[in-house]
């Protein structure tokens, strides 16, 4: 037998018991091609492309799921920004391309679409800025589109004006979706050095650079490393270190042979694998479990950002061994409303916003799913933005908020959507103000690379 | 995609010119999807990603008479190769590891489990086909 029987075993352990599976194979398809002085020529163009190279998605997913045995959990398309081929139209246009998309998503039979997006660092264009300002209602009149905004990166700087927007814009949206849980909000990701070619959405969209068509994939294995770390009891950390990487090592391998089978069937470039550990609201699927079995009392404790960073690190070096496709985003996710482990600790107050913010400065990729209170105030919001900006700017790294004020609830309710986006209790959030700094608006410079204390 | 822009572009182009003056965005559209369907479906299946190669067939569960007989015959039955095959008692739990060829099966990977999923839930136990790729993919550089 070329296996032992112990690899065998091993392998069907990770797809049966431990929720090893595919988290997303993400269809990356350029529409650039697709304007038209005509806004209905453009829905038109748009949704044929998106059928031509999508209508094959799901079922091509499901062959290679079946041929392996390891299960792919999401079928996903990203786009061009849309803020770019389609920059001379008005809010109510975007509105109808948002409409066009959700239509598309559906009739390929994919849970989300992402790419409703617009970088805006630097700047805004007149069509961004429409773009932006379309995003409460494309949001609230889909169900499928998801919106991503770059507002920082370390080579232009905070782009004040753009956050100011921003905080406005998710607060709309909240207002909005306000009868569901402000669910708006939740597909609508802010970010500092956003990757081009990340698969995992609501931050997924098919950057300029990028070929016509091409696949990405998305792993997710926080199941297999917990088992991992469970499994190998009382070791000291370059120990520790090991168990992660030779794990995360075997995952990394199996994503991406089923990405590129995938592609293959396509008949498309196969782009990236993303290694990035990330969590579901099923037991056991929790990256706060594995830091808990890590050794800190719950997440939250002194050691947690310590613990993460370690994880985040065997993380990504297992991965660049594993693959030498490795892209998107690429370290360990928390979102809290999606891990069952973040949920108990953010209700029992054991894990703060701020404690959240220190560890996302060591891990991908930032406040994620965060639920605050309705009567939150957009300043506020913003200086919340500002400063994950800030961690991304001077560490050369990506960071993001997705915030949820959730209308109308405060601390102490809770908001439930379901599914993979999860549950979160509404955390409490520093009432002092951050207006003046905020609405001074302008850039915050970019940073010097020297000197780097 | 099998056809490139290009080649659409010229099936467009020859439709348009076919039709000459009774030319309608309608109706070049219908004609060139009926065509690329046509063509679509001329193009031979790739049966090679689902036939060829070796398989890994996993099978576990509480010890019982006549578990290998079953899936040995149902797999000659469908003309596999069993090229390995490893077999383990531990107290009272069945484990059985096959490599098999199904290069010569006229029937896919997902008709052989579709029969192994009959077998598995005739005897109670579980039964995995997986493509070998996998597991040289995992645990071989």
């Amino acid at each position: 037998m070329p296996y032992e029987f112990e690899e065998i075993l091993e392998t069907i352990k990770m797809t049966e018991i431990e929720h090893f599976d595919i988290r997303t194979v993400t269809l990356g398809i350029s529409l650039r091609d697709c304007f038209d002085r005509n806004i209905e020529i453009t829905k038109q163009k748009i949704y044929d492309k998106i059928l031509k190279y999508g209508k094959n998605h799901v079922a091509y997913a499901r062959e290679v799921e079946a041929q392996f045995g390891v299960s792919i959990a999401n079928k996903r398309v990203s786009i061009t920004p849309v803020s770019i081929p389609f920059d001379s139209y008005k809010a109510e246009d975007f509105v109808e391309i948002a409409k066009t998309l959700d239509k598309a998503a559906e009739v390929i039979g994919i849970d989300y679409i992402a790419g409703y997006s617009a970088l805006v660092q630097k700047g805004f264009t007149n069509g961004e800025l429409e773009m932006i300002k379309s995003i409460p209602r494309a949001l609230s009149e889909t169900k499928r589109v998801c919106s991503s905004i770059n507002v920082a990166s370390t080579k232009a700087g905070i782009n004040m004006d753009a956050i100011n927007l921003m905080a406005d814009v998710i607060k709309e949206t909240a207002r909005l979706t306000g009868d569901q849980d402000s669910i708006g909000c939740a597909k609508l990701v802010v970010f500092c050095n956003i990757p081009e070619d990340n698969p995992f959405v609501a931050g997924a969209f098919h950057g300029v650079t990028e070929p016509e068509v091409v696949l990405n994939v998305g792993i997710s294995g926080p199941g297999v490393v917990l088992d991992a770390i469970r499994s190998a009891g009382t070791v000291d950390l370059q120990q520790l270190s090991e168990i992660i990487k030779k794990t995360v090592f075997k995952i990394t391998r199996a994503g991406e042979l089923i990405g590129r089978k995938v592609a293959e069937k396509h008949g498309i470039p196969f782009g990236i694998v993303d290694i990035s550990l990330a969590p579901t609201p099923a037991i056991g699927d929790s990256i706060a479990d594995i830091l808990k079995a890590m050794g800190v009392e719950d997440v939250g404790a002194p050691g947690t950002t310590a613990a993460l960073a370690m994880l985040n690190d065997a993380v990504k070096k297992a991965g660049l061994m594993a693959s030498s496709s490795v892209g998107g985003m690429s370290g360990a996710f928390i979102p809290v409303s999606e891990d069952q482990g973040m949920i108990d600790a953010a209700a029992k107050g054991h894990l703060t916003l701020e404690k959240l913010e220190a560890m996302t400065s060591v891990c991908s990729v930032g406040l994620d799913m965060i639920a605050v209170p309705g009567d939150t105030p957009a300043s506020t919001l913003a200086g919340l933005i500002a400063d994950e900006c800030a961690i991304g700017v001077i560490n050369d790294k990506t960071t993001s908020v997705r915030v949820i004020p959730a209308f109308g609830k405060s601390v102490g309710d809770t908001i439930d959507y379901g599914g993979l986006l999860g549950k979160a209790p509404i955390m409490p959030i520093s009432a002092l103000s951050s207006k003046i700094f905020v609405e001074r608006g302008g850039r915050v410079p970019a940073p010097m690379r020297s000197l780097t204390n | 995609m099998r056809l490139t822009e290009e080649e659409i572009r010229r099936i467009t182009l020859s439709a348009i010119e076919e039709l000459g003056e009774n030319a309608t965005p309608q109706k070049v559209k219908k004609i060139v999807e009926e065509s690329l369907s046509k063509i679509e479906q001329n193009v031979p299946v790739d049966k090679t990603a689902h036939t060829t190669g070796r398989v890994i067939l996993t099978s576990f569960g509480l010890n019982n008479t006549g578990i290998v007989a079953a899936i040995t015959k149902a797999l000659s039955e469908a003309e596999c190769d069993i090229q390995d095959i490893s077999q383990k008692l531990m107290g009272e739990f069945f484990t059985m590891i096959m490599l098999v060829d199904i290069t010569q099966s006229s029937y896919s990977l997902k008709e052989l489990q579709e029969k192994m999923n009959e077998i598995s839930d005739e005897l109670k136990i579980k039964i995995f086909l997986q493509h070998e790729d996998l597991f040289r993919q995992m645990h071989r550089i």
